[in-house]
């Protein structure tokens, strides 16, 4: 199943871009895509807790993702 | 030419002989009577005759007059600024606030969302990339009372995107520089500066007075310790945070809405400062001014904000993307 990628802040430097589409295979689950762009960032990303949404909307545990789904990795942000 | 309700009261109170005109419609007279002053019913078309008076033209906002003077070149001719919206409001409580009658035309704010912003009081943590924005376009669009919190000096990487200081206050202390500044943009504006650090040992003591907190720091552990005090204290709390060329923004703890806690976990971490990071100048002014609205728009009551949404912007692409973060699937 196809899933669409949205890269946040540091999670976007880290894994070096905005926007993915990657084929998963079916009964994937958030947590294992978040595994996977933890993966791609090569360490960059240990230290930082990276909160996810599917289709916009958050999700705190993780849940079964479907074909066609948009799943944003989003990091807090120091600066101010 | 302008004239304010003040002024034009002072015209009234010491006899100064002046042709005041009504332009408006027959409805707007009848549902919105001028109150303290006598006019004269006239269209743009038919102005009354005058010898050497000053003529002070009046319609509901003061927008149509100021026009009517242009087109006609009228001379010795001033406008009402606000127009009766302001000179009536100017009657009932002797506070002129035409100077934001671009605002008050809104039928969102109104005289009603104005004075609400006058009694305000909106406390800024952090008079740095984020705070500065937010505080001049607050005081400049008429909150009442800042409170800015910043134990911080002035320094020269500060100045390309702190736009209150310049190059001849470094060293100085933030806060009581930008009250200074402040107090330039708006002389009705009461503005307390608190040269220290927030922390858990002062937080509560700082903030209990707040009617919006603008949290403008930049350190998650700072940003901890008003989330908690803005959630036991029930006083709403703006989040902005910058990452290099992205910024977010949320509306926090507001009537029983998330918390930072709740959109980033109690043991969130991560993320390089700006000084760490970098940060163009144009991206806190955005984020900064996107929570002054937000803020803004708590005072007036104006809905929807951004509680229970997490507001994420990109300076490169310009994208946008709104997360619902009071939703947990």
């Amino acid at each position: 199943m196809k899933i669409f990628v949205k890269c946040f802040s540091q999670v976007k430097y880290a894994v070096g871009t905005s926007e993915l589409a990657l084929d998963l295979n079916p009964g994937a689950t958030t947590a294992d895509l978040e595994t996977m762009i933890r993966e791609k960032s090569a360490g960059a990303l240990d230290d930082v807790t990276l909160r996810t949404a599917v289709n916009k909307d958050y999700v705190s545990q993780p849940v079964p993702l479907e074909d066609g789904d948009e799943v944003a990795f989003i990091p807090p942000v120091q600066g101010g | 030419m302008i004239i304010t309700p003040q002024e034009l009261h002072n015209w009234v109170s010491t006899g100064r002989s002046f042709v005041a005109a009504d332009i408006r419609p027959e409805e707007q007279r009848y549902h919105f009577p001028i109150s303290g002053l006598e006019a004269i019913i006239a269209t743009a078309e038919n102005l009354p005759a005058r010898k050497k008076e000053s003529l002070v033209l009046i319609c509901q906002f003061g927008v149509l007059t100021e026009e009517l003077i242009v087109e006609k070149n009228l001379e010795n001719a001033y406008s009402l600024l606000g127009g009766v919206q302001s000179w009536e409001a100017f009657q009932t409580d002797n506070m002129d606030l035409s100077r934001w009658t671009r605002q008050t035309i809104l039928p969102e704010i109104g005289m009603a969302g104005q004075r609400k912003l006058q009694d305000s009081k909106i406390t800024i943590v952090g008079m740095g990339g984020l705070g500065c924005p937010a505080a001049q376009t607050l005081a400049a669009s008429g909150v009442g009372n800042l409170q800015l919190i910043d134990g911080d000096a002035i320094e020269l990487s500060n100045l390309h995107r702190q736009p209150l200081y310049n190059k001849n206050d470094i060293g100085r202390s933030k806060v009581t520089v930008a009250c200074k500044r402040l107090k330039k943009l708006n002389e009705k504006l009461t503005v307390i500066a608190e040269e220290r650090t927030l922390d858990e040992s002062n937080g509560q003591e700082l903030l209990k007075d707040a009617d919006v907190i603008i949290d403008a720091t930049d350190n998650i552990k700072t940003r901890q310790v008003i989330d908690h005090i803005s959630k036991t204290a029930r006083i709403p709390m703006v989040y902005g945070g910058l990452y290099r060329f992205e910024g977010q923004v949320a509306v926090l703890n507001h009537n029983g809405g998330p918390g930072y806690e709740h959109i980033f976990t109690p043991d969130a971490a991560g993320g390089d400062t700006c000084a760490e990071a970098g940060v163009l100048g144009m991206l806190p002014a955005i984020i900064g001014n996107i929570q002054a609205l937000e803020a803004v728009k708590i005072i007036i009551g104006l809905k929807p904000n951004l509680s229970g949404k997490l507001l994420l912007y990109d300076g490169i692409t310009h994208e946008t993307n709104t997360i619902n973060v009071g939703v947990n699937r």
